[in-house]
């Protein structure tokens, strides 16, 4: 039990550890993405009481109670654990480096490089997003809330930004986890970069979708 | 032009090589050998200075067999020593290739390549082991070259007319250098290695006769310090950089050797320095080092200089391209003078007769001084990409440094100092003839004898340090008490004081012309006058002009800095004077020895077809000088060669 | 021949200690095929010349393979064209070109003076595990145990790191994966280096921790700047060994 407990304890402080639960957990995340995606999706659907998001998001209010607070007790631990050993493993690169005089970059992607900027600012939106729609919203009016949200421009933009910030994330993130968790080779590596662009594309250009189309009245 | 007359004695120390047949002489020894119990070895210090090859494989078995150990090294990591640029492979008598290879064999090749004027028992002796060193090497993991079946591939190499060559790529002594230093880590980690890099040992302290520590300097601090030990190991390398271009590192030097010669090492065969034919010519004053291309190039490349002095100057020139020369106008000298070995002439031969070409006003590159190796023939019989698949990263290596695509023009090459066999004498030991000082790898004389053949370096570096000394040093160490000597001794401290005054008086001199150009100035004079082809005049006129060059640096050199903290200035500065203090007797020995024998060819000595004219009846010995003093020459002492086990023959390669 | 002139922004610092500062220098009439190390011994020639105490750089065998030269020039490690600083030539640059040239950057690289840095750390990840642990002399037939050329050619790849830095100053993170995972994707790849596998592992990544150097954030620039070509490959693997060899250690799974 011991050596289960020293070596747990020395993962989890060591740099491979934390980088390979940050991408475990982006993995989770990235996985609520797309689930998260889907729900949204069904903003474009409509049955004779209303939109389809309606029935889903009471569908989800509807769980019992524990099972509810459980998805979002984990989504919250997996969430947390992301942030907070990204923010950590930041830190301490930041310290291990000393700085250029004249920077130069070969290889590394703009999106590789702003990981913390992009994350932070997805984690601002993400308040403000559980602020407006969770704490705020009501489900069975799912529908309405989106819609008149998104017709202040203001908010449309500012959605629009967080996701771009999330596609930036996305695109270095997915690619990442391949490496982190010991799949990256010198022959798959381009597959997993196209891979990683196509999701970060698909995923933001379908949150996208939801704003644009209320500002251009295909919703309203 | 006067004779010079060196003072010879008739005193020789014991050579220490074991009686009976040469097949039982290393057995026979190590059976006999004092022992020393384990628990009694970390109580002597052994003292190393240079981790390449030989220091850092002698130090990790050390260290493992227990022994106390402390190296050092000037670089900034043990895994940089000079031994790490060796391309081509390593030999060893093996036989994977069931080619008729055999300790026998590999013993008299190399003996034979050196011209004999190796010591048949160490030579032997390095036969035998260099099996011992693959087997280790691989157990380290050191990737060697593989066929498809998982086992051990083999080339052929330098001259031998068998595959007996192990090899890394184009990288071997990179990996086993990293074996061997990789080895060393993990007896650091254990704290069985004290490791002392960016340091440089400046002296050797000598207490009651005995080698029993170094004086070195601190190259960050500049701090003098002093180590004492039970005994030192020396591996500190070749002289190359003597000629001052060469194929060797920028920091690689004779200071340390030079200070034991000083103290009372004999040097053995100075003579002995290995010019390689393959090399980049030099392309401007500027230049600091040659860049060595494999000598595999000659196995599909053709040398060639144009037939006529005219076409030569307009290539100098840039008028024309050496794509444009027609056949009839080349002149292939290697094939046309030794046409069964053709290009692929031994070292010596190939670099002369490049000499030659040049200073018949042949040669090409801006400096007049380079031949051609094409590969037209080659690209047009075996196409390209065979081509490319056999040399494609050295094409891309010479496009790399000088802008030229070797499949469209052919490469410049010009031989370049790149090996020394001479050295500190050592007897069968690995002992010099001051007691506890052993020397082993480049920086002893004794494997190689007159010329040096293709992947024997690596061999015998490895040799030395992994099996050799092991086993001899014990019979030094059981004479002497463990810790008797400290730093406290007075010695010590008088070595320092001599140190600190020598780099105050030429901080002091305060002049105008830098370390580097002083030694620009003595590599020009020692490769015109004692490089590839040497006569009783260009030596004497080297011995004449060294005095002035010397003078010259202590009384015009300029150091800037201080002696505290890193100062490159003075860390050259102490190379070039060491090198000034060596450089003449180098040309002693070569005025001395009045035979041409492999590497040493002394034009008054050839035979009519202009092959070296060897002269065993007067120089069949090893030539090993003691110093006397600054202005005093030194004194010769002779140890006698003999040969029962090889037929004395004359080298042919036609 | 042409020449070139140049102007030099160069980090000087006298000692650890000092505050260092970039310096201004002209290089005038460089032969475009000299090397970028020559260059610099140009420079300094000139300099000594004036009394001017000279660019202190490391240096040593200048033909690529000892891993002792390391400036940072415009930036990036050894220039960025995938060879060693004393293999760069100055036909690279143009004529009226400004090259900023500071020394390999990095906390766990302390700096000496001016462009030299002691880049001892990397000695001490070898000392940790990045070795295996035979005695001289005990070794068996080196064709008793067949390698697979496929792996020896991997193994060999990883091996060829010449240890110079250049991993760790381009790295954002001053990450020292790609020196670490190389040398043991080396050894844990050969049947040789098998049994310490997963001892190696745990060892030579604590070792590196401790040392102070970043984390690996998957930007590859280590390898974009390697003069050797280290294949990024080696962290995927690192990585994966370094779960099993934790696993081993705590249940004693796949030890």
């Amino acid at each position: 039990m011991n050596d289960i407990i020293t070596t747990a304890c020395k993962f989890v402080t060591s740099s491979i550890g934390r980088k390979i639960l940050v991408a475990l957990t982006g993995a989770c995340l990235l996985l609520f993405l797309v689930g998260h995606l889907a729900g949204n999706m069904t903003i474009y659907g409509t049955t004779a009481e209303g939109s389809w998001i309606d029935v889903y998001a009471t569908g989800l209010h509807s769980m019992p109670a524990w099972l509810l607070w459980a998805i979002r007790l984990g989504l919250l631990a997996v969430f947390a654990v992301h942030v907070l050993l990204a923010l950590v493993l930041k830190y301490e690169n930041y310290n291990a480096r000393t700085h250029y005089q004249k920077e130069g970059t070969l290889k590394a992607t703009l999106s590789s490089r702003t990981m913390v900027i992009t994350g932070v600012m997805i984690l601002c939106f993400l308040l403000l997003h559980l602020w407006q729609l969770t704490l705020n919203g009501d489900p069975a009016n799912c529908y309405e809330h989106v819609v008149r949200g998104f017709q202040n421009p203001v908010s449309s933009v500012a959605y629009i930004v967080a996701i771009c910030c999330l596609f930036m994330h996305v695109r270095h993130g997915v690619q990442s986890v391949m490496q982190t968790l010991g799949l990256g080779t010198r022959k798959v590596r381009p597959l997993y970069n196209i891979v990683a662009v196509l999701f970060a594309l698909v995923v933001c250009a379908g949150f996208i979708s939801i704003p644009l189309a209320v500002l251009t009245g295909i919703l309203h | 032009m006067k004779d010079i007359k060196f003072p010879e004695s008739d005193y020789m120390p014991d050579s220490c090589i074991p009686d009976g047949p040469i097949e039982q002489k290393w057995t026979k020894y190590k059976r006999e050998a004092k022992l020393i119990n384990p628990n009694n070895r970390r109580k002597y210090t052994v003292l190393i200075v240079g981790s390449g090859l030989a220091g850092g494989s002698a130090a990790a078995t050390l260290a493992e067999l227990g022994y106390n150990v402390k190296c050092f090294c000037y670089q900034d990591s043990p895994r940089r020593a000079h031994s790490i640029a060796a391309q081509g492979g390593i030999n060893a008598a093996h036989n994977y290739q069931n080619d008729g290879d055999s300790v026998y064999r590999l013993f008299y090749d190399t003996v034979k390549g050196g011209d004999f004027r190796a010591r048949e028992a160490n030579v032997y002796r390095l036969a035998e082991v260099s099996c011992d060193i693959i087997n280790q090497c691989v157990a380290q993991g050191v990737p060697f070259g593989r066929e498809y079946g998982g086992l051990l591939d083999n080339r052929s190499f330098g001259g031998a007319q068998l595959k007996r060559t192990f090899y890394s790529r184009g990288q071997t002594g990179q990996q086993l250098l990293l074996g061997c230093y990789q080895a060393m880590e993990k007896e650091i980690g254990k704290g069985h290695i004290e490791m002392h890099p960016r340091t440089e040992m400046m002296d050797l302290v000598v207490v009651d006769g005995h080698a029993k520590g170094i004086v070195v300097r601190d190259l960050v601090t500049g701090e003098i310090k002093s180590y004492a030990g039970d005994t030192v190991l020396l591996a500190t390398g070749g002289y190359g950089r003597v000629f001052f271009l060469s194929t060797n590192a920028m920091g690689c030097n004779v200071g340390a050797a030079c200070a034991c010669w000083k103290k009372g090492a004999y040097f053995a065969n100075p003579c002995f320095t290995q010019i390689h034919p393959t090399c980049i010519p030099v392309k401007g004053d500027y230049q600091s080092k040659l860049t060595l291309m494999s000598e595999s190039l000659r196995n599909d490349g053709r040398i060639w200089v144009p037939k006529s002095r005219e076409t030569a100057e307009k290539i100098r020139k840039g008028e024309m391209k050496a794509s444009d020369v027609p056949e009839s106008e080349r002149d292939y000298y290697l094939e046309r003078k030794y046409p069964s070995f053709g290009n692929l002439a031994p070292r010596d031969i190939s670099s002369r007769a490049a000499k030659e070409a040049c200073d018949d006003g042949r040669g090409v590159a801006t400096t007049g001084r380079g031949v051609f190796l094409d590969f037209k023939d080659s690209i047009a019989r075996m196409g390209k990409e065979w081509i490319d698949g056999q040399y494609g990263n050295l094409f891309e290596m010479y496009e790399e440094i000088t802008d030229v695509d070797p499949h469209k023009e052919p490469m410049m090459i010009y031989p370049a100092s790149h090996y020394t066999m001479g050295g500190l004498w050592v007897d069968y030991n690995l002992m010099s003839s001051i007691p506890g000082l052993h020397v082993l790898g480049e920086a002893n004389f004794s494997d190689h004898g007159a010329n040096r053949l293709g992947a024997s370096a690596l061999m015998q570096g490895l040799s030395d340090g992994y099996f050799v000394i092991s086993s001899t040093l014990p019979t030094y160490l059981t004479t002497q008490k463990p810790g008797s000597v400290t730093t406290a001794a007075p010695e010590f401290k008088e070595a320092e004081e001599a140190v600190k005054a020598r780099i105050r008086k030429m901080m002091d001199v305060k002049g105008t012309r830098t370390p580097d150009e002083i030694h620009r100035e003595l590599g020009k004079l020692i490769w015109e006058d004692v490089g590839m082809g040497r006569t009783k005049e260009s030596l004497m006129d080297a011995i004449e002009k060294l005095p002035a060059i010397r003078d010259e640096f202590w009384n015009n050199v300029k150091i800037v800095g201080s002696t505290e903290g890193i100062n490159m200035e003075l860390e050259k500065a102490w190379r070039v004077a060491a090198f000034l203090d060596f450089a003449p007797l180098l040309c002693y020995d070569a005025l001395a020895r009045e035979e041409s024998c492999g590497a040493h060819f002394r034009l008054e000595h050839q035979l009519a077809d202009g092959e070296a004219k060897r002269d065993d009846e007067h120089f069949a010995y090893v030539a090993c000088w003691e110093y006397k003093g600054t202005d005093q020459l030194p004194v010769l002492h002779k140890e006698p060669l003999t040969f029962d086990n090889v037929h004395l023959a004359i080298r042919s390669y036609k | 021949m042409a020449t070139l002139n140049l102007t030099l922004k160069v980090w000087r610092q006298e000692n650890a200690q000092a505050q260092g500062r970039i310096e201004t220098y002209q290089a005038k009439n460089i032969p475009d095929e000299a090397s970028f190390l020559e260059m610099l011994d140009i420079v300094n020639e000139e300099l000594v010349h004036e009394g001017k105490e000279p660019i202190h750089f490391d240096h040593d065998c200048r033909e690529g393979i000892c891993g002792m030269c390391s400036l940072t020039i415009n930036g990036v490690p050894h220039g960025g064209k995938k060879v060693t600083t004393c293999q760069l030539h100055m036909r690279q640059f143009k004529d009226g070109d400004t090259i900023w040239i500071e020394p390999f950057r990095a906390k766990a690289f302390p700096l000496l003076r001016d462009l030299i840095v002691d880049r001892s750390a990397l000695d001490k990840i070898i000392a940790a595990g990045g070795f295996v642990d035979i005695r001289t002399g005990s070794a068996p037939n080196a064709n008793n145990m067949p390698v697979r050329k496929k792996t020896a050619d991997a193994a060999f790849d990883a091996a060829a790191c010449i240890g110079c830095g250049a991993c760790v100053a381009s790295c954002k993170n001053s990450s020292a994966m790609l020196f670490t995972s190389a040398k043991a994707a080396h050894l844990n790849l050969l049947p040789q280096g098998y049994p310490e596998k997963n001892k190696r592992v745990l060892a030579m990544v604590r070792q590196m921790d401790a040392l102070g150097f970043g984390n690996c954030t998957n930007q590859y620039e280590c390898e974009a700047a390697c003069p050797k070509g280290v294949s990024v490959d080696n962290i995927a693997k690192l990585n994966r060994d370094y779960m099993i060899a934790c696993a081993s250690e705590a249940i004693g799974v796949f030890s």
